[in-house]
């Protein structure tokens, strides 16, 4: 990264601190296309450290989902709620900085790729520990008051989630290049067995799952990643760490490969969620289908050559593993 | 007709050139896409030794979900749009939902033969042990 930018956190930070400070050690950490992810140490005019920090910034406006000062101002009530996520120092959409908005946070130690997670997860036998820690924060999460988070989240109208995921899967099918019975026989499915809709919207982290977590040795540190945050069923988010896809092989442990189901909603429960079999249940089958839409529309962009790579068009015959899934969800063991 | 090594013959040695000679000359960000690739490879030669006898079964399979009468000689992905069509609007006539569930598993099963094999051995998960 340029040095540009190490000037432009400094400057942003020395306004913070109200004294200079430097910007040291800035070390690019995600390959990711969209954002831009960083560890660096903010250090003080004698070269002291005063504070080891993370940036997540984006290199322009253009592709922002929603602005990253409400991402920044909803880690923040969740960070206060004692949901385990890095506290932020501050947030801007000031382009005058570098270029693009960005939020500034305490930097976290520990695992964050998912096989590496689950190895050290193994090792200190502590995947049961883990689920818990992700129950008791989902709970945390799911009962702060919805009214306190900035009117500009993304919220669906009251009474229209259930619904809205329905049309939105829908429509997803309606692309398919080539008909998937399978697809078709789940969807039919969700909409013959779908929930009422929940009796209370909450935030919702919406991707909370192995690869989005800092683990240590002591279990969960961090949640990562809020760019899709957003008002929701709370039981979507629980069920999403579920999918098996984010079991990674350890398909005998439905809860990120960490644990069985029992401790996890356990944990939810006593910290206060409320959890309902039959809902999680439905939201995981939408979750597994929806993934599945999600791989064939990858195909789709690189025959259309719209996004032309061999990892894209591999996507596409990943779908069956999706199909083989979603139909397993409707049944189980 | 074609002299020998066949196409799956063919296929197995792009896998493996790509595999134990490609994959350590090539640059970090262009590994993935290497792996992907021979991986790929590895996918077409499992279908072309099986798709002739799945798609055969699938199509069978489908005329018998759907009732298709003898003279209808509609393909196999005429079927299958059919077959979609019918079951996400309701149930097909004359077939229990349990007959529907597991002829979907067996084509699920057969494409997975070809794209990964072993997906299958997950069944879902028990939920009668939860709470």
């Amino acid at each position: 990264m340029s040095n540009n930018i190490e000037e432009g956190i400094g400057r942003w930070l020395s306004e913070h601190y109200g004294k200079p400070v430097r910007v040291i050690g800035l070390e690019r950490v995600t390959a990711g296309a969209r954002r831009i992810n960083a560890l660096f140490d903010a250090v003080d005019e004698q070269g002291t450290v005063i504070e080891r920090l993370a940036l997540t910034a984006l290199p322009n406006l253009d592709i922002q989902i929603q602005p990253m000062t409400v991402e920044a101002a909803v880690r923040t009530l969740a960070h206060e709620a004692g949901v385990p996520t890095p506290r932020i120092l501050g947030a801007t959409e000031d382009m005058s900085y570098m270029g693009g908005p960005f939020f500034i946070s305490e930097r976290i130690d520990g695992e964050t790729i998912p096989r590496r997670v689950l190895r050290l997860v193994e090792q200190h036998g502590i995947g049961t520990k883990v689920s818990e820690q992700l129950g008791a924060a989902f709970a945390k999460l799911h009962q702060i008051n919805p009214a306190l988070a900035p009117a500009e989240l993304h919220r669906p109208k009251e009474g229209t989630v259930i619904e809205s995921a329905l049309v939105g899967t829908e429509a997803q099918l309606r692309e398919l290049l080539q008909p998937s019975p399978a697809f078709s026989y789940g969807l039919r499915w969700l909409e013959r067995n779908r929930p009422a809709e929940p009796a209370r919207q909450t935030i919702v982290h919406s991707d909370v799952r192995n690869g989005n977590l800092i683990i240590s040795e002591q279990g969960l540190r961090a949640i990562l990643d809020w760019e899709g945050t957003r008002i929701g069923d709370p039981a979507e988010d629980v069920a999403w760490p579920m999918v098996r896809m984010w079991r990674f092989r350890n398909d005998h442990l439905p809860v990120g490969g960490f644990s069985v189901i029992t401790p996890y909603r356990a944990a939810y429960e006593a910290a206060g969620g409320e959890w309902d079999d039959d809902r999680v249940r439905w939201w995981l089958t939408l979750g597994t289908l929806r993934w599945g839409l999600g791989l064939a529309k990858q195909s789709h962009q690189h025959l259309s050559g719209e996004y032309v790579t061999i990892v894209m068009a591999a996507s596409g015959r990943r779908v069956s593993e999706l199909e083989y899934d979603t139909l397993m969800c409707l049944r189980g063991a | 007709m074609q002299y020998r090594p066949t196409a799956a013959e063919l296929l197995r040695d792009i896998s493996t050139l790509l595999s134990d000679e490609v994959l350590d000359q090539v640059s970090v960000e262009v590994q993935h896409k290497v792996r992907v690739a021979a991986n790929i490879a590895q996918i077409l030669e499992r279908e072309v030794q099986l798709s002739g006898p799945n798609a055969q079964r699938e199509f069978e399979t489908t005329r018998d979900l759907l009732g298709v009468p003898a003279g209808d000689t509609a393909p196999l992905i005429e079927l299958r749009a059919r077959l979609a069509d019918a079951l996400r609007q309701g149930e097909l006539p004359g077939r229990d939902d349990d007959e529907v569930w597991h002829a979907l598993v067996q084509i699920a099963r057969d494409d997975l033969a070809i794209s990964k094999p072993g997906h299958d051995s997950w069944t879902g998960d028990d939920w009668s042990r939860v709470s």
